[in-house]
């Protein structure tokens, strides 16, 4: 079985437009934070800490890890009609790392310190630190595997292995990520002992999402698609997808309800999360988007859907669960205002960038759309 | 070795603020950036709500979250119970200022609180973030302690460069022994009614470790675990003053 790209004029677009995007917001945020430094952010010691930056590094690092399972479906659990995207997911995985790692090295004070000192000192007890291994690790492990099935080796054994201890590395990775959060007792709108798992769950869409859009943009339609490619974007892609995306739409309802329903301190941010018309724009694009799916209609716009209503959820979550002061006098459950920074943008249109231009340069350099030759 | 502690009496503390002040001056902090704060609130409504304070350190807690959650070790707690920050190791990730469940930490490169920018007035040496006109000899930063560098996080040390420097076996260090004045945190020193105490917890003649016998004293949001080396006095909270568990729910 060999799908062979056609490479549709929307990839070189894109190649054009992710340069683009990479220049100016390169420019624009080196320009301010070399001037200013972190005051460019509109974070606050008093407030939000980890602002938009770090939103941008978990919506890309969780979609790597959702990438990596959409990978897994066939190379890992042998469903061989999902071969035809099982490389491009490959490849994704590994950009969709890249730029969340890029957002999250311009947002911290000393991105080259870390090199050295969390080797020599790492702190066992920190979910960041596993966190930063098991990303790292799936880095080697993911270009490593890329290496083997870009040489054709999609099914020798060690091929395999790579494949397996790279999905595992990226599950860790995205629990721990999830742990980041859900460990944090004393903000109760990130704990609890299941973020991790939605962490993954959510994972799993945005990476389903990515590789649907990069698919459809590939071949410019579903018309146009080679027959293998075809079948499983109006087979078993999209039910799978439209399945997990609806469970997931309950997910955030119940999390929702329970915030607003619970009376514990800190939990009241949901009523602002709630009466956000951004709130109300998520729930509309993922349950647009599932109805899409089950119709197997306009994929690339499902797709995109869920890519919007997902990062607003990131954001909600992240920001959300630092809104309320912890501990800043203001007895009266009032709101920390926050808006992010224009520098705080530009790491956004940067992250986005770099996954979208590294991608559209893997589909016209490494034949993304390979698949293994039986 | 000692287990230094704080005790804070509430029914003495006027929220004057001179602890403040002389922490910043001692720690060259800026506005909005102190180490040690009064915060003020209000109680209970109108007709008749009531303007209340709370001194606020860091609580150098016996199980501090900022430390087990840092991913270099740049915060780690010496022999004596103080929790300090490596500035040399410090990523600048602000993982703790997100699990201090005090907002007792801090990062200065922030927009400014007041104009001008304090800052870009008197420009900081090399990585230091600022350079003040008045500031102390010390400069640790294995220690956290002096000028904050750039994109390190910061926070109360307990005036490290004064306590580490006591005698050894000292219970108390009282301001008003000569002898000792010099090793008392800033903060304790300059306190004009008298309501800081700091001493060895782990010796039960120490008079902070009397004065949490004797008058009860509790610990600020004790459920979360971290276990404050810092206790507050409220006398039973008959004179108005108490340790506020949380903040009034969204039913109230």
């Amino acid at each position: 079985m060999a799908t062979q790209t056609q490479g549709s004029g929307a990839v070189s677009a894109v190649l054009m437009a992710g340069l683009a995007g990479l220049v100016v917001s390169l420019g624009i945020a080196f320009f301010n934070l070399m001037s200013g430094g972190h005051s460019a952010f509109n974070t606050g010691s008093d407030g939000v800490s980890w602002g938009l930056p770090v939103v941008n590094y978990v919506f890309f690092a969780l979609t790597s890890t959702g990438l990596t399972l959409v990978a897994s479906v066939a190379m890992t659990f042998g469903n061989k009609a999902w071969y035809p995207i099982a490389k491009r997911c490959v490849w994704l995985s590994l950009v969709t790392l890249v730029a969340g790692f890029a957002s999250l090295a311009l947002e911290l004070g000393h991105p080259f310190r870390m090199l050295w000192a969390v080797p020599l000192n790492a702190q066992l007890l920190s979910p960041l630190n596993w966190m930063g291994i098991f990303y790292s690790v799936f880095l080697v492990l993911g270009i490593l595997k890329f290496m083997r099935i870009h040489s054709g080796d999609w099914s020798s054994g060690t091929s395999k292995q790579i494949g397996l201890a790279a999905l595992v590395t990226e599950l860790l990775a995205g629990g721990m990520l999830g742990m980041a959060f859900g460990a944090m007792a004393m903000r109760p709108m990130w704990y609890g002992n299941l973020v991790p798992l939605y962490f993954i769950l959510t994972a799993a869409c945005t990476g389903g999402a990515f590789a649907v859009l990069v698919t459809c943009l590939t071949y410019g339609g579903t018309d146009k698609m080679p027959e293998p490619v075809r079948r499983l974007m109006q087979g078993s892609l999209p039910m799978a997808f439209a399945a997990l995306l609806g469970l997931t739409i309950l997910v955030i309802g119940y999390r929702t309800v329970i915030g607003l329903w619970s009376n514990a301190d800190g939990l009241q941010v949901w009523d602002a999360i709630v009466a956000s018309p951004w709130y109300w724009i998520e729930a509309a694009l993922l349950i647009g988007a599932f109805f899409l799916l089950l119709q197997r209609k306009a994929l690339a716009v499902a797709a995109v859907m869920v890519i919007g209503g997902f990062f607003i959820d990131r954001y909600d979550f992240v920001i959300g669960g630092q809104l309320l002061p912890l501990f800043k006098g203001s007895w009266v459950p009032d709101l920390i205002a926050y808006t992010p920074s224009t520098t705080e943008w530009m790491l956004t249109l940067l992250a986005f960038s770099i996954a979208f231009f590294g991608w559209a340069l893997g589909e016209k350099m490494l034949n993304l759309g390979a698949a293994p030759q039986d | 070795m000692a287990k230094w502690g704080m005790v804070i009496d509430l029914e003495k503390c006027t929220g004057c603020q001179a602890c403040s002040t002389a922490c910043q001056m001692e720690n060259n902090r800026l506005p909005g950036e102190n180490y040690q704060d009064v915060l003020y609130y209000t109680e209970g409504r109108q007709p008749t709500p009531t303007l209340k304070w709370f001194p606020r350190p860091c609580m150098h807690c016996e199980e501090p979250s900022c430390m087990h959650v840092c991913p270099t070790k740049a915060t780690y707690k010496t022999e004596d119970g103080v929790v300090l920050i490596d500035w040399d190791k410090c990523i600048g990730c602000k993982y703790c200022m997100i699990a201090c469940p005090y907002g007792v930490r801090f990062y200065t490169d922030e927009k400014p609180l007041i104009e001008p920018n304090i800052k870009q007035v008197f420009k900081g040496d090399g990585d230091l973030s600022w350079n003040p006109p008045y500031k102390g000899p010390q400069q640790d930063p294995k220690h956290g302690v002096g000028i904050q560098p750039n994109g390190v996080v910061s926070k109360c040390t307990f005036c490290y460069h004064k306590i580490s420097k006591a005698p050894k076996g000292t219970a108390d260090l009282d301001e008003s022994n000569p002898e000792l004045v010099e090793y008392v945190p800033a903060c304790v020193r300059t306190c004009a009614p008298k309501a800081r105490y700091f001493g060895d917890l782990d010796n039960p003649n120490s008079q902070v470790s009397r004065l949490i016998s004797d008058k009860q004293g509790t610990r600020l949001l004790d459920h979360t675990g971290n276990k404050p080396q810092v206790y507050y006095l409220t006398g039973g909270g008959a004179a108005g003053s108490a340790v506020p568990g949380t903040r009034s729910n969204k039913k109230a």
